[in-house]
């Protein structure tokens, strides 16, 4: 029989890497544009990318009960899937691209070499997905953990573009060093006008799951894609009636297994009846590589046998006890007091829901730490409860709210942070100044200070100076002019204590309590005035 | 940068370091008939500036052929300029243009800003203003602040922004505020945004430090912007109602002097302000105004 590759097939191919290559270009050039670029309203960037994705648009709705009509777009990618199967991780996402390409990598250097067959398990991404939608039914927004676009544009915020920048300004300084002035005054312009931070409090975690998510691939190729992913999954089950199904040509066919060795999602080409719709993205690598142009995929209008989607038993009782399963999880997720009480260092972005409303919209895809030009805007920890790790908080410490700033309201992909003009973001109260008096400067040591009050951005001042007497060491009294905070004008936006020069614990900080968002965070009782309407209604 | 002008910098920038800028400040004969202070009134902020640096004698006095220049205005604000909180962009405009037609072989304008630098270099409208005229916008960048003695009366070292030290010559454009410390913000304390580190502990002995800073930078010119000034809510603002038209330029020789006729946009005599007195006692200038050669002018 003549030995011929299908050149069809190797084009495809091509192809396919030119797609996963533009979008994963598209991806990060997005990401990286989701800063201030001298115009105060910066459009659409990267959170496009998220409307197309149909597990978030999915677990939104279920979990925040609300329709966010730009998910619409997922219905895009819900139709061509189930028109072609699952392409859309095979040659759009940009995820995918990454796992695939260190796949290919890992190949290549040896450390890893697929098996002839595989026989591990590709049931846990349907679990995983089960319980994210389960959690959903509860209002519990789980999906933002491992849901490719978030992971990614996350760990890319927060852990990879800021490294990385590290990493060049470093750089920066060897250049400065050998005389390239040039060169390293051209990277430092660049980098502030990117507006790349470099300090993030869960960089080092963040980091350590993406560089752990692609280390997977040197075990299998595309790890997280067959084992992990809630929207690959998702995707799978939809794909059972997709138009392309894979077809051998039986008296072509030489029966090498080259095809099943490198499927890089485990989808078994060989033998023909074996062959997974539900796992197939389309790469072509098995076309590609067969010795004799065995196959192709000709259209079929007959569905895929339900069990062979995945040839993962998915039977009822298996489904209803991870439902349960999922459904029993989520009070583990509840045992926290920030549902009594809110957390005082937990500072929402301007134009954050109510807390409940929050937890159920963020993805914690980091776009709003990406955009936030001063880095305050920071992945929470312990701070929101089990549910809210990863979500954003303002830590003024490292970065204060800039006054004429949005971005973070712009860039928000569902909505958690709803949309607001620079106008009306200065109408929000996101936290209160305290003084710590003793602490503060003029108040302890009896010296002239005042840096809170001149950094303060709202016009009349939300600072005001009053005049303060200080018992000195030596028995004599200092007058100095001391701050005292207006929380009437006191928008919460932390600039006084980032640039407190009490440099560890500053002076004068900022807490949660009198937010805009919360009708019970409150600190004075009111009853004065009507309540005010619910601002992002 | 071609390397050979590097080489040609660093030689220009250490020889300035060596010989300090006093002995640039020194290099300039001030001819009799030319005044120390000059003010001028007018409807263009563009207008006034270029009569302000005509009546001191020109542009040319100050810069020579192929100098680098520094041109520092206050752009620590994120702020729009009829905010007042930052120098007039047509002010910037004009002097980086006076700079190159004067022969000079670069135009920097840099301020360590408070802000975000870019936010304040955009909303200020000096980056567009200073595109335009055809002069260099930097941000400040890491490697290019350093330690450096001050040799002052109270700050002995401090980081100062290199661009501003290497340069041939030195053009502070700051403009007059209110502040709630030292009361106003004008020509000398606008050297604080040259300044790196932790420079909000300046504020412990403020009137010490802008004069520590004042006499280490020693500008060729200081011009001051009093087109609009702030006279409340300072140094930042943030309301129209905050701000007073003057619609004046003030420049001079003497930054004590460019100080001390600033003081009085506020009805503040120059007297009251510990900082004038604490620089005259240092030898960089006079307070009283009538002791300096002084010219108005109205356009």
């Amino acid at each position: 029989m003549k030995r011929e590759k299908s050149r069809k097939h190797r084009v495809l191919e091509l192809l396919r890497m030119a797609s996963q290559t533009a979008f994963f270009g598209l991806f990060l050039t997005l990401l990286l544009g989701a800063h201030y670029t001298g115009e105060d309203y910066i459009g659409s960037t990267v959170q496009r990318f998220f409307h197309f994705d149909p597990l978030l648009a999915l677990v939104t709705l279920v979990a925040a009960r609300l329709v966010y009509t730009l998910f619409a777009f997922a219905l895009i990618t819900v139709v061509a899937t189930i028109l072609f199967g699952r392409v859309f991780c095979g040659w759009v996402c940009p995820l995918g691209a990454v796992h695939q390409f260190s796949s290919f990598v890992f190949k290549k250097t040896k450390f890893l070499k697929p098996p002839r067959e595989e026989k591990a398990s590709l049931a846990w991404k349907y679990y995983i997905l089960i319980i994210v939608l389960a959690g959903a039914l509860f209002g519990l927004d789980l999906a933002g953990y491992l849901d490719p676009f978030s992971f990614l544009a996350r760990s890319f915020s927060v852990a990879v573009f800021p490294s990385l920048a590290y990493a060049l300004s470093g750089f920066n300084g060897i250049l400065y060093g050998l005389g390239t002035t040039g060169l390293a005054r051209s990277i430092s312009q660049a980098l502030e006008n990117w507006t790349i931070n470099v300090t993030f409090q869960q960089g080092f975690s963040v980091g350590l799951l993406f560089l752990g998510a692609v280390a997977l691939n040197s075990r299998k190729e595309r790890f997280w894609c067959r084992y992990l992913c809630p929207t690959g999954a998702l995707l799978g089950l939809l794909s059972r009636w997709n138009l392309f199904k894979l077809k051998i040509d039986e008296e072509k066919c030489i029966k090498c297994g080259l095809c099943t060795q490198h499927c890089e999602t485990q989808a078994n080409p060989y033998p023909n009846e074996k062959w997974k719709s539900g796992e197939c993205v389309y790469c072509q690598n098995c076309a590609s590589i067969c010795p004799t142009g065995a196959i192709r995929f000709p259209v079929s209008l007959r569905p895929e046998k339900m069990t062979n989607v995945s040839n993962v038993d998915l039977s009822r009782r298996k489904l209803i006890l991870t439902t349960l399963l999922g459904i029993v999880a989520v009070p583990f997720f509840r045992l926290t007091p920030s549902h009594k009480r809110a957390s005082l260092k937990l500072i929402r972005p301007p134009g954050s829901l109510p807390e409940d409303k929050f937890l159920a919209k963020c993805v914690k895809c980091g776009q709003c730490m990406r955009a936030c030009p001063t880095g305050g805007l920071q992945p929470v920890l312990t701070e929101a409860g089990p549910e809210g790790i990863y979500t954003p908080m303002l830590v003024p410490k490292v970065g204060y709210c800039e006054y004429y700033c949005s971005l973070c309201t712009q860039v928000c992909p569902t909505g958690a942070i709803k949309k607001l003009t620079i106008e009306d973001k200065n109408k929000v109260k996101i936290g209160t100044a305290w003084v710590n008096k003793s602490r503060c400067i003029p108040y302890v040591l009896g010296k002239p200070c005042i840096v809170c009050e001149e950094h303060c951005p709202v016009s009349p001042k939300a600072i005001k100076l009053v005049e303060a007497e200080t018992k000195l060491p030596d028995g004599s009294v200092a007058v100095q002019k001391a701050p005292v905070v207006d929380l009437e004008l006191c928008t919460g936006c932390g600039i006084c204590e980032n640039k407190c020069p009490v440099m560890d614990d500053p002076a004068i900080f900022v807490t949660s309590v009198g937010e805009t968002r919360s009708a019970t965070n409150r600190l004075l009782l009111d009853i004065t005035k009507e309540t005010p309407a619910d601002p992002y209604k | 940068m071609k390397r050979r002008d590097f080489i040609r910098d660093m030689a220009a920038g250490s020889l300035a370091l060596r010989f300090g800028p006093g002995a640039l400040a020194g290099a300039i004969a001030t001819p009799a008939a030319v005044p120390v202070l000059v003010a001028v009134e007018g409807e263009s902020p563009a207008a006034i500036t270029r009569e302000a640096i005509a009546a001191l004698g020109g542009m040319k006095r100050f810069v020579g052929k192929g100098d680098k220049v520094v041109i520092k205005p206050n752009i620590g604000w994120d702020r729009t300029p009829e905010m007042a909180a930052c120098t007039n962009p047509e002010v910037v405009k004009t002097l980086v243009e006076l700079v190159l037609e004067a022969g000079a072989k670069k135009a920097i304008v840099i301020d360590n800003t408070t802000n975000q630098a870019k936010r304040c270099y955009v909303r200020s409208g000096i980056q567009e203003a200073v595109k335009q005229a055809g002069g260099d916008m930097l941000f400040v960048d890491d490697y290019r602040v350093k330690k450096t003695a001050l040799k002052g009366a109270w700050i002995k070292e401090w980081d100062v922004l290199l661009d501003v030290i290497e340069a041939d010559k030195v053009i502070n454009v700051p403009i007059a505020k209110h502040h709630s410390l030292c009361r106003l913000t004008l020509g000398m304390k606008n050297w604080l945004g040259a300044t790196g580190g932790a420079r909000n502990q300046f504020h412990q002995d403020l009137d010490k430090a802008v004069v520590d800073l004042a006499a280490f930078f020693k500008p060729q010119l200081t011009v001051l912007d009093a087109y609009r000034i702030l006279v409340r809510n300072g140094p930042q603002g943030g309301r129209l109602s905050d701000t007073q038209l003057m619609k004046t330029v003030v420049a001079g020789t003497d930054p004590v002097a460019v100080d001390a006729l600033g003081a009085t946009f506020f009805a503040v005599t120059p007297r009251e302000l510990p900082y004038l007195r604490l620089a005259r006692e240092r030898g960089l200038g006079e307070f009283e105004l009538e002791k300096v050669r002084f010219e108005k002018r109205k356009i």
